[in-house]
């Protein structure tokens, strides 16, 4: 199973990264505003593989400890830590030449939710029911 | 006689030399913590000549809504009603009434007026001059609760350093 979740966190990383680009382009084409050389773009892909393979290892850690009532928490506390790493993102200070940093926030806000989204769509395809529920057989 | 003296005249009372500000000035301020950013607009008049300080003069206004500290929201906190209030002060503005030279720099003696609050300041500069270019560099302190700008004590410091750097042109 640990190696099935590692491919789910690489790989929910990777579309979390590819719609966080896309959503970069859409935002500074529509607002005119690019922060790109502040959010750069291999840095966002980084930094969504890496918070998708951190969760699951944690997804994996909770398994072990909670066997069918991983989900609902593993569930709440990701999503409780992506409305928390918004608080980073609020409060960035940019480099001074950076022309309209109040719609830096924008911008990156809601990048911090594409990991858990990611994560919860791809999920059923790596993790069987059998190993969330002991009712129900695979 | 009086053709020559009218003459002398003129040229006792010709004006220091008038230069232009260019777009490339910096005016950065800092606190303690994590305070710092700039103002990016500011427009004035500058009239210098080192061998005539007494016909000098500078008259500055720096926009405060131009004020950039990095971050949106303490941008907004800071033009607000709170801290410098903008909309009711929208400049910062600097009169000077007269220059002395100190040293190898100068020294300008005028009216600072932030946040509706006018008071007298000595702020120390130094001059490079390339002939037909220059720059005016001045760092100075200031204490904000002099001026009312914000509450007395909390996370920003009461001294705010003030770094002034305008490239001009004749």
């Amino acid at each position: 199973m640990f190696k099935r979740l590692l491919l789910l966190g690489f790989l929910s990383g990777i579309l979390a990264g590819i719609a966080a680009l896309i959503y970069q382009k859409v935002y500074s084409t529509s607002v005119g505003a690019d922060f790109s050389n502040i959010a750069k773009p291999v840095g966002i892909m980084i930094f969504n593989v890496i918070g998708c393979l951190v969760a699951s290892v944690g997804y994996w850690v909770l398994y072990k400890w909670l066997k069918e009532k991983t989900e609902i928490v593993f569930n709440f506390i990701f999503v409780i830590l992506s409305f928390g790493s918004i608080v980073g993102a609020i409060g960035a200070k940019l480099p001074l030449d950076v022309n309209s940093p109040e719609l830096f926030p924008g911008l990156v806000i809601p990048m911090h939710f594409f990991p858990a989204l990611a994560f919860f769509t791809l999920e059923p395809l790596f993790i069987k029911i059998s190993e969330k529920t002991k009712s129900v057989v695979a | 006689m009086a053709t020559l003296l009218t003459f002398a005249a003129a040229f006792a009372f010709a004006p220091a030399a008038s230069w232009q500000l260019t777009d490339k000035y910096s005016v950065r301020f800092t606190g303690t913590g994590d305070v710092g950013g700039i103002f990016k607009t500011m427009k004035g008049s500058i009239a210098f000549d080192d061998k005539d300080l007494a016909g000098s003069n500078f008259v500055l206004a720096i926009d405060v809504a131009s004020i950039n500290t990095g971050n949106g929201l303490m941008n907004t906190h800071a033009k607000s009603a709170e801290w410098f209030d903008a909309g009711k002060y929208p400049q910062i503005k600097f009169t000077s009434k007269k220059i002395v030279k100190s040293g190898a720099n100068y020294l300008v003696t005028g009216d600072m007026e932030i946040h509706g609050v006018k008071k007298e300041m000595i702020l120390p500069f130094s001059f490079q001059n390339k002939g037909t270019t220059a720059t005016f560099n001045s760092t100075f302190t200031i204490n904000r609760s002099d001026f009312h700008v914000g509450k007395p004590g909390g996370d920003v410091g009461e001294s705010i350093k003030l770094e002034i750097m305008v490239p001009v042109k004749k």
